[in-house]
Formats: structure tokens, sequence, C-alpha cells
């Protein structure tokens, strides 16, 4: 470089430069090594916040888990969303006992690629349960304005149960290339995703192991004693040729939000997004169950307390029913539970109310015995 | 492009690829376009700025050493330093001036407005730039003949726009005499790099989030405890962004053979305030010491005189951070706080005793250094009396979480380790194994506390 006489040129020697990129290797692996060490094995695990997404899943897991022990061979769970309104208290409760433990694994705000990683442990021979049932808004494809396949939360759902192997097909499911990023380098170094769980448990440790304590000691009741809300939607009324609602005056403006994003609106492109998203995961479920005694049953849930016109709605595809052909799946009637469809069995537009949760979950039990047959007969079709 | 981001690592990857498989001669070109690169990516229509304060300062180097001592050269020198001023003061004070011009002739605020967008990082350039002429008259440095070497010398991108402040005989030291770095600049480069980009991310960016939070609604935030943490936010803010700024500059500065210069020496373990400023942003206070305070006749002509140096010294400090009564107001009172001193310690040397009087010591500076920095961080002048009317007043809530608070425990904890056991060089010699787990540690830090998503600038950067 130099204008004057300078020495002659001298590179880093090759020694040294090898030297650095060992020392760098090995950081990098001390740090995937203590990544690891605190996130991949049970030690962080079992201090993840039970109220946020990632605990909530590990309790749910977890409390599946315990059940299986002391369930018999005739269990079956469900799975699903907010909208999966299954109380296994109600059948519990019931004179007449179908012969099937029905539980749940249901997690509000999770989706396809949930389960499967949820399934996955909680059913690692998949061969546990007599049947799987999944609650779906649709058997047909009907793409939103919300499109799971880059909904991020699915990250902070699964984060715990994910494994090295998992990063590159996990990050690859979602859909843009920020969100893929996202997922990639949470999955890949979980205390990125993990960041505001662990800050808040440096500054409350004891308040934090408190919590866990508790739950384990009664999250299983409080879930399995909970009472749905009572409130209905009787009085509401939609012009569907003009979108517009009328509310009755009690409805409060969290249930009005619910029927301007859920009903009103005209139908949303449509561009496959959902049909593939479904046809990935919920195939890879079907695939992993199909050497399995484990019946995989779909339902339709009760769309909601009005429903919307066939000509709102678009669909163009319709993967579930597809996934039929496949041996051990099987589609509930579809209009199993139109009889539920009616705002009286709403307590906004998406979710039951007591009433609809109760009748829901008698019916569904119903309609899974009816399916498997009776406890040890060939399962009908 | 900011050095936390990985579009300036890509960058920095191809920039030492180059560097090192060109041969020798071509090394300043690659750098030299480089820099102009990194400086093109924030704003290219301040290129041509950056170049004529290159061409007018090499051509005032020239000249100066071809003329004689006298009123000629004098001439120059003033007229070198008149540009270098006239650019930082119009892109940086007009609109200062003008308001305040405004205010006297009773006119609207927005009279003499003008909607002037701040060149990246004047204030170092200029600063570096004068430094070199006033050397170069002084005759303490040579005149450099290769332009592209001055140019270099200018606009080098580690401290291109943020510094630290480097001197010409320093820098062209390193440049003429290059050689390749050795293991131990490498090990120490890379280590810099880290620690720089751990106290940006885990640190600084966490802090600024409260320090934003609060100052984005003081009165919202009522209460001496609520207050008092929002600042301290703030002071850690400030502090872990620049000096992790800095530790990046000088590592990637010695990836490529070059030395800069200290520029934080663990300033919040200050035992006074002359302490203070004798380990924060060093290449900037010591510029002000050899260029302005000497220069208006340091302590050489009595105690008021000194006083008044010191005064004058870090109001103008103060007014280079940027055209505001904030920022005048603050140096002001660093240069109150330092006369104070002076008064009792007469020209007595700083002595740095550890003794049972030294947390007390530390803690006053501390606080002392913290209410200087509500002027510093505050919208304006209302606000800063806002802000410290609060810290006196009321009760209020603690803005800091307990791992805030942790954070701060674990950074205290290694300051007084580097300070007392100079821990990096010990750790520069350990073996390879604890320096790699080092370094895993740094980045472990970044993926449990790092701000990862929200692009947020290194504070010096608006300078």
């Amino acid at each position: 470089m130099a204008i004057a006489p300078s020495p002659p040129l001298q590179t880093t020697p090759v020694r040294q430069r090898r030297r650095i990129a060992f020392t760098l290797l090995a950081a990098l692996l001390l740090l995937f090594g203590l990544d690891a060490l605190l996130f991949r094995t049970h030690f962080y695990t079992s201090i993840l916040e039970p109220d946020s997404s990632a605990g909530l899943l590990e309790l749910v897991l977890w409390r599946e888990k315990m059940a299986q022990q002391k369930a018999g061979d005739n269990l079956v769970v469900t799975l699903g969303n907010s909208r999966m309104g299954f109380m296994p208290r109600i059948v519990d409760q019931l004179p007449r006992q179908t012969g099937y433990a029905i539980r749940t694994a249901g997690v509000a705000g999770s989706d396809p690629r949930t389960w499967y990683y949820l399934l996955r442990d909680l059913d690692p021979t998949a061969n546990r349960y007599r049947a799987i049932v999944f609650g779906v808004d649709d058997y047909d494809d009907e793409d939103q304005a919300f499109h799971p396949d880059d909904d991020i939360r699915a990250l902070h759902y699964c984060i715990a149960r994910l494994r090295l192997s998992d990063t590159l097909q996990f990050a690859r499911s979602f859909h843009s290339r920020d969100v893929q990023w996202e997922a990639f380098r949470g999955a890949l170094l979980k205390g990125i995703a993990l960041q505001s769980d662990l800050q808040a448990f440096l500054s409350h440790p004891l308040k934090r192991l408190d919590y866990i304590r508790l739950c384990h000691r009664s999250w299983p009741d409080w879930t399995y004693d909970y009472v749905e809300s009572p409130r209905n939607m009787v009085g509401l009324q939609i012009d569907w040729s003009t979108l517009k609602a009328s509310f009755p005056p009690e409805m409060t403006a969290e249930q009005k939000d619910t029927v301007h994003g859920w009903l009103l609106h005209e139908a949303w492109p449509q561009d496959g997004r959902l049909a593939r998203f479904f046809g990935a995961w919920l195939g890879r479920i079907v695939d992993r169950y199909r050497a399995s005694r484990t019946k995989i049953i779909f339902v339709r849930l009760p769309r909601g307390p009005l429903v919307r016109p066939d000509y709102l709605v678009k669909k163009r595809s319709h993967t579930i029913r597809d996934l039929a052909s496949r041996p051990n799946v099987v589609l509930a009637n579809e209009h199993l539970f139109d009889v539920l469809e009616h705002p009286e069995f709403f307590k906004d537009a998406m979710h039951m109310n007591r009433d609809g949760v109760e009748r829901f979950s008698i019916m569904l039990s119903d309609e899974v015995a009816r399916i498997l047959g009776p406890p040890g007969a060939p399962a009908a079709r | 492009m900011l050095f936390n981001t990985a579009h300036f690592f890509v960058f920095l990857a191809i920039v030492l690829a180059l560097f090192y498989a060109s041969p020798r001669a071509l090394r300043k070109y690659i750098l030299l376009v480089a820099s102009y690169y990194f400086y093109g990516s924030w704003n290219y229509r301040f290129i041509p700025l950056l170049l004529t304060l290159t061409v007018i300062d090499y051509t005032a180097g020239r000249w100066l050493e071809r003329v004689p001592p006298g009123p000629r050269r004098k001439t120059v020198l003033i007229l070198s330093l008149c540009a270098n001023l006239g650019f930082l003061g119009f892109f940086k004070f007009y609109n200062f001036l003008g308001s305040n011009l405004a205010w006297v002739l009773d006119k609207p605020d927005h009279a003499f407005f003008l909607n002037i967008v701040l060149p990246l990082g004047i204030s170092f350039h200029t600063f570096q730039s004068m430094s070199y002429v006033v050397d170069v008259y002084r005759g303490e440095q040579q005149a450099v003949r290769n332009p592209i070497d001055y140019a270099l010398f200018i606009c080098f991108f580690p401290q291109l726009v943020a510094g630290p402040i480097v001197r010409a005989r320093n820098f062209f030291q390193d440049l003429w005499h290059w050689q390749p770095p050795s293991a131990e600049d490498v090990s120490r480069g890379v280590l810099l790099i880290a620690l720089g980009l751990t106290k940006k991310m885990a640190f600084a960016d966490q802090f600024a989030k409260v320090a934003n939070d609060y100052f984005k609604n003081v009165s919202g935030n009522p209460g001496w405890l609520t207050a008092w943490s929002g600042v301290v936010a703030f002071g850690m803010q400030i502090y872990f962004d620049f000096s992790g700024y800095t530790d990046m500059a000088i590592g990637i500065a010695k990836l490529l053979g070059f030395h800069f210069p200290v520029n934080f020496r663990r300033p919040y373990l200050a035992s006074s305030i002359t302490d203070f400023w004798h380990r924060w942003h060093i290449s900037l206070s010591t510029w002000l010491r050899d260029y302005l305070y000497i220069s208006l006749g340091g302590n050489r002509h009595g105690r008021w005189m000194t006083y008044r140096n010191l005064m004058l010294t870090m109001l103008l400090g103060g007014l280079w951070h940027g055209a505001s009564w904030n920022f005048v107001i603050w140096g002001g009172y660093h240069g109150a706080l330092l006369s104070v001193e002076r008064v009792f310690r007469g020209n007595r040397p700083v002595r740095e005793n550890w003794n049972w009087l030294y947390p007390l010591k530390a803690l006053a500076t501390f606080a002392l250094v913290m209410i200087g920095w509500v002027f510093f961080r505050a919208a304006d002048l209302p606000q800063s009396l806002q802000v410290l009317r609060q810290m006196f007043r009321g009760h209020g809530h603690l803005l800091l979480a307990n791992w805030h608070l942790e954070l701060i425990g674990i950074a205290l904890a290694l300051a007084v380790v580097e300070e007392k056991l100079d821990g990096f060089d010990r750790l520069l010699k350990a073996p390879m194994l604890a320096y790699a787990s080092a370094l895993a540690l740094m980045f472990f830090c970044i993926e449990v506390f790092g701000v990862i998503d929200a692009s947020i600038p290194f504070v010096y950067f608006q300078f």
C-alpha cells in the first residue's frame, strides 16, 4: 500500500488463518451447545411461562401424557383451535357412556402445523389412540384474509417440540421470506424465540417457579372443570346483500368485532394457499398414521351463529375430502352440527357458548362412537 | 448500512477477501472504493461534499508546506478552517441560528428555515480533517502528497460516521508502513467486533426501548423513580451504543492492519467528572484538549483563565454534538463541574484511588453524569426541565425490569474485572478454548437479549 519503498508483501500466515477459523468454529459450536443444553433439554421446557404459547402447549402435552397412563385402551383425543368446543367433563358426566374416553388436546390459536409437532411427541408410536378427531372449519378450502401458512405463532407454540432436524422443513413451510427467516433462526437457536420468556423468568424466577408448581397441581382440574360463557348472539341479524349487521343493544364490542371479522366480508381472493398448507400438514399427520390402528376423524365444526350464504363463499379445492380416500381417514357427516348453527349456541361469531359446547360435546362423542363402533368391534366408515 | 446488520457483515467479508487477495499496491484503492460505497449506501448525494472537503484540506496541507511561516501561511490555515467550519456550520447549525435569529427579530420560528439533511458523520470527518491541517501548520505532520492516501484518511469506513477521531500521524503511520495484522491483532479485532455487537444489540438496544418509552411520554411517567430509571436507561443506552460502535470500528480496523485509539475506558467507574472525561469519548476529549483548550491557553494563564478555557471548551464540545440549546447546556454543565473540581483540586493530577471513599465518589459522579444526560436526550429545554423536576419529586415506579438490573450488574462486574485485572488482555493470551468460550458467551448474550428485529440506529450517527 505504501507509496514510499515498503517491505515485501506479507500476508497472514496460513496457520494463523486456520487458527482463527477453528476458533470461530469452536465458538459457534459452543454457542449451539449452550443453546441446546438450555433449550433443547427438559431444563428450560420445565420452567416455561405456563400462560405463554409454548408453555400452554407443554401443559397440554404433559396433561394428556398423564391421561394416557390412566386411561385404558379406548382412548380418543380431539385436536383443534379455540373453535373446537369439546369438553370431556360433559361427556364423562353422561349417564350413558360409549366406552371411549375422549380427551382434548386442542390449543387456542393452533393450526395443523402445530398439531403435527404436538402429536409427534404426544403419540410417539402413532398407535396410542383409537382415534384422533380434528375439528376443522370446512372440508373445502377457502382462503381467508388471514393465512395460517405465514402464522409465526406456530414457532412459539412448537418451539419446545422442534428438533434440530426439523429446522429446514419447519422454516420452509412458511410462505414469505421474512417469516421463513424468523422461523429458521428461532428453530435453530431457540433462545431467540424464547427471549421474552427467559427475560420474564430472570425478572421473577421464584414467582414463575411457584406458578408452575401451582399449574402442575391444579391446571388439569381448571381446564377439566372450565365452564363456557352463557352469553349468546340472539338478536343478531345480517343483511347479506349489503353486508350490514344489526346487533341487540346488550351485545359487546368484542362480540361485534368477531361478527365483522368472521362473517361480514366479501369472498377473499382464492390462491390455493390454504389447500397447500392443509395438504402439507394434514397430509403429514395422515401419513404418520397410515399403518396404525388409530382412525383419523375430521369433523366440520358449527360454522357460526349465522351461516354465510353460498354466493359469498368461493371454494376451489377440497383437501380434507381428498384425504378421506386414504386408509384410516374418516369424515364425519358435514351437516351433523348444522343444528348448532344458531345464535343461541354461540357466544360470539366464532365460538360456541355453554349450551353450544354441551350439545356439541355430546353429539361429537356419539358420532365418534358410531364411527368407531363398540369398543373392540371393527370401526365403521 | 448499520454495523449490526447482515448487510454490513457481507460487505465486510467481501472487503476483507478482496483486500487480502489483492496485490499490496491495490489495497488502498480497494479500501477507498469500499469506503465511498459504504458512505454512498447511506446517502450517495453527500459524496461530492466529502470529496470537496477532501480536496480543500489536501490542497491546504500541500500549500501550508510550501508557504513560509508568516501571515500568508496563517491565511491558508484560516481559509481551510473556515471551509470546514463553514460546511459544518451550514449543515449543522444554520437552522439553529436561523430560529434564534427569528426569535430575536420577533419573526415566526420558521422564518429562516431551510430543509437541510445533515450529512452523515460530518462532525467526525471535519474534525479529523481540521486536525490534519492544524498539525501541518504546526509542523507536527508532513503534508500528504498522494491525494488517494488523504482521501482514505478522511473516508476510511470503519470510523467515517461515528469515529473514533483518528489523528493523521497515526493513520499515515499505519498506511505507509502497513504490516499484516499479527495473530494478537486478529484475535483482538474479532473479540472487539463481537463485544461491540453484544454491547449494541443485547445491552444498548434493550435500554433504548425503556429510554425511548420514557422520553416519548415524560408527563405520563411522573415520579422520581420513573424519571431516574428512564434517565439511567438512556445513560446505559448511550454508553453501550457508542462504545459498542467504537469497539467494532477498532476491531474492523485491526483486521485491516490499522490501529485506532481507545475511545472508552469504563467511564461509569470514574470517581470524578475530570476522570469521566479521561474515560468517555477519549478521541474527542483529547481533540478538544489539543486543538481548543490548549490553543485557548489551557491552564497557563492563571486560575480564572483556566476556568474560562474549560467552560469554552466544553460549551463548544457540547455544541459539536448538535445544534440546540440542550447541547450547549450539557456542555456548559460539564464545563462548570470540571471548573468546580479544578477549584478544589488545583493543578494536582487526577488520582484513581480505590479506597473506601471510592464507591461514594463513583456513585456521585455517576449521578451527576446522569443529570447531564437529561439535556442530551430530552427533545428540548422545557422537556429537560420537566424531567429534572420529576427526578426530585413524587414516587413513580421503576421502568427497568429486574433483568435489566441484572444486565447492569453483569456489566458492572465485568467492568471492575477489566479495570483491575485486565481481563480482556488476559483473555487474548488464554488458550483457544477460553477465547472461543468468551466469543460463544457473547453470541449467546445476543441470542437471548439481543434486539434482533427492530433497527435502532446508533445514537452518534446523528452527530
